[in-house]
């Protein structure tokens, strides 16, 4: 109850924390609402299956985004989508997380030559091109679940995590009442628990927000250049079908335009949770980001 | 910054006895020299680290590229088992997969820093993987060098004004824009202005890099019609980054509005326009330095889609084939040389950083 209050005072500081948690709660509760929207499109005969419809029919009111090369309906399949993407996100996201939060703890609390090599690890991983390694990675990964999805592209966002984490947890440490804790012998994984974490809240969301996007950012890149992991529709895939498909060429604008737009829209959804949830908790960024 | 121990300090420890002569002495009276060469040696690290964590991550991956490599060519061989066995033997150690792993990846590390070489390309074989990389880095660069440096640069003019004029409704409508821009893929953008500029209005072309009936070279014609050919591309590029780019000179820029020295230049009666070149942007732009170097390889990944789309001759293109017929030592290399773009040009960065920025002090 108190961490419900404190959400929404935060949310209240900040309009843009808001907006963003909105369009995500909104695209959350679609991707929920998905089988039961596809059902609706349907009717009796399942909208995603191929050959439903007739190929190529252009947006009207009974396919509001026409159908594609083999008669699907574009509407129903762009909704299913968005579902895996934000599991996929979520998942990724998830993992990223955990494995920051432990690298950054290790690194930031521990100092020293432990401190030293994982920041070199990590600032290594967020400088070097890593998309050719997560290509070469799909190439071997055809039918793999969802899940494995995830696995294997937080193996390239979890950086993000850590990066963000580690500089507060360098900030948090030498703050008075860790030095409290610390005279008062507290063992380091109580400190941890306690006095750290807490505090560490927003940034942990902003690093699964930023590992989130970095995820869905990878995964799509995979899925445009048809390398991306069988078994899995995901927006991406839809935009290169859409492109190999010659729906630039037919005019079948809705097939490419709608997915980048919901995907533009859940990246600026995220960035705003990034950013007002900076704004919120690091005073020296409060007003900076601005109006 | 790391604790990573650079080298020069463990070789010269037995001078610490005699601080006023030797190199010790000589790296305390020369800071600089000391900076540039303790740098100098992270990047050997960090080099050596990311050269060592791509070879490990092609070669211990499941599913093991160099069986289905040697599949294929067994089939397209159609000799009989005795004969197929030798030529498997003589592929593997042409292309440098005989042996265990760590004598694999020493004799991958010596031929690459002995002798530049990155071993046969598949698509190409005979040809080495280093000449196929050769021929599609010059359209990368410049592809991606131009639009990333425009991109920083539109970035940081329209962040700094929109951080000095901050509260006005256009800064505020850049702001968000960019909030909600920065983080798109360059491909959104690319696709979007395919499909308006080629395919609707038939303005530009959609792919290639220059038109194939003008003779390459420095015909005004040809290099035209690259400008042309490269426009849409690079476009997706530019725009994306400079969003990306007014965000953080907008959250450099506003803390510095608040310094004392503006406040004074400001009651000296100097002109806004003045104070904005010549004493606020002055110091947002030297950070945004860093940044831009510690950016490249994530404009490199983004880039890799931009090539595809557009069928650029360039390395992100090359990257895909190769990868499409498992070519091994082609993948790796396209790798390795965008590793070694990118850290060598954040080295150059860093090292530059002193010269232009006299606040900078890396020594204590």
């Amino acid at each position: 109850m108190r961490f419900l209050e404190a959400v929404l005072r935060t949310v209240r500081h900040s309009r843009r924390l808001a907006t963003g948690l909105v369009i995500l709660g909104l695209m959350v509760l679609l991707a929920l609402l998905s089988p039961l929207i596809v059902k609706a499109i349907g009717g009796s005969t399942d909208p995603l299956e191929l050959a439903a419809y007739e190929r190529w029919l252009v947006p009207g009111p009974g396919h509001l985004l026409g159908t594609d090369q083999f008669g699907r309906d574009v509407f129903a399949m762009v909704i299913s989508a968005l579902a895996v993407s934000l599991q996929i996100g979520a998942i990724a996201g998830l993992i990223s997380t955990v494995v920051g939060v432990i690298v950054a703890f290790v690194a930031g609390y521990k100092g020293g030559w432990i401190d030293g090599l994982l920041s070199t690890f990590t600032g290594i991983l967020l400088v070097i091109p890593t998309f050719p390694l997560l290509i070469a990675l799909s190439a071997y990964a055809k039918n793999v679940s969802l899940f494995q999805v995830g696995v294997m592209i937080s193996i390239f966002s979890w950086p993000f995590a850590a990066k963000t984490i580690r500089s507060q947890v360098l900030s948090l440490r030498s703050r008075p009442y860790v030095d409290l804790a610390r005279v008062s012998k507290a063992r380091d994984l109580e400190i941890i628990g306690t006095e750290l974490l807490p505090n560490l809240l927003p940034f942990i969301g902003v690093g699964f927000a930023s590992s989130a996007l970095g995820a869905i950012f990878g995964l799509v890149g995979l899925e445009v250049i048809g390398l991306g992991p069988g078994g899995v529709i995901d927006l991406g895939q839809i935009i290169f079908n859409a492109i190999n498909t010659g729906a630039l060429t037919l005019g079948a604008w809705p097939m490419f335009v709608v997915p980048i737009a919901l995907l533009t829209l859940l990246f600026a959804a995220l960035n705003m949770i990034n950013i007002g949830l900076e704004e919120v908790y690091n005073p020296r960024l409060r007003g900076v980001a601005g109006e | 910054m790391t604790t990573e121990a650079p080298p020069v300090v463990a070789v010269d420890r037995p001078q610490d006895s005699a601080p006023t002569t030797g190199v010790r002495a000589w790296l305390s009276r020369h800071p600089l020299a000391a900076y540039a060469i303790r740098r100098f040696g992270l990047y050997l690290v960090e080099l050596w680290g990311a050269l060592t964590i791509a070879f490990f991550f092609f070669r211990l991956m499941p599913g093991d590229p160099i069986q289905t490599l040697i599949q294929t060519l067994q089939q397209n061989y159609i000799y009989n088992q005795q004969a197929s066995a030798e030529i498997i033997a003589r592929y593997q150690h042409e292309f440098g997969l005989d042996g265990n792993f760590f004598s694999q990846y020493l004799k991958y590390m010596e031929k690459l820093v002995l002798h530049g070489d990155l071993g046969p390309s598949l698509i190409n074989y005979p040809t080495p993987a280093q000449d196929v990389i050769l021929r599609a880095l010059p359209w990368t660069i410049g592809l991606l060098g131009i639009s990333a440096v425009l991109a920083w640069v539109f970035g940081i003019i329209i962040g700094a004004v929109a951080g000095w004029r901050r509260g006005k409704l256009g800064s505020s409508v850049a702001t968000n824009l960019s909030i909600a821009l920065s983080h798109v893929p360059y491909f959104f953008i690319a696709l979007i202005l395919v499909y308006v500029f080629a395919y609707s209005l038939g303005m530009l072309p959609a792919r290639s890099a220059y038109d194939s009936r003008i003779e390459p070279g420095l015909s005004p014609d040809f290099i035209g019609s690259v400008l042309k050919y490269g426009l849409l591309p690079g476009l997706s590029i530019v725009i994306i980054g400079t969003f990306s780019w007014i965000l953080s000179t907008r959250m450099l820029m506003v803390p510095v509005l608040g310094e004392d020295y503006l406040v004074y230049a400001e009651a000296k009666g100097l002109k806004g326009w003045r104070i904005l070149t010549r004493y606020a942007l002055r110091n947002c732009y030297l950070p945004q330095i860093t940044a831009f170097g510690i950016s490249l390889g994530f404009i490199f990944n983004g880039n890799v889609l931009v090539e595809q789309l557009f069928n650029y001759p360039g390395l992100g293109t090359t990257l895909v084939t190769a990868i499409q017929q498992l070519d091994f030592n082609t993948i790796l290399g396209v790798t390795n040389i965008a590793i070694f773009s990118v850290l060598t040009a954040v080295l150059i960065l860093d090292l530059l950083l002193p010269l232009l920025d006299p606040r900078v002090k890396y020594w204590k």
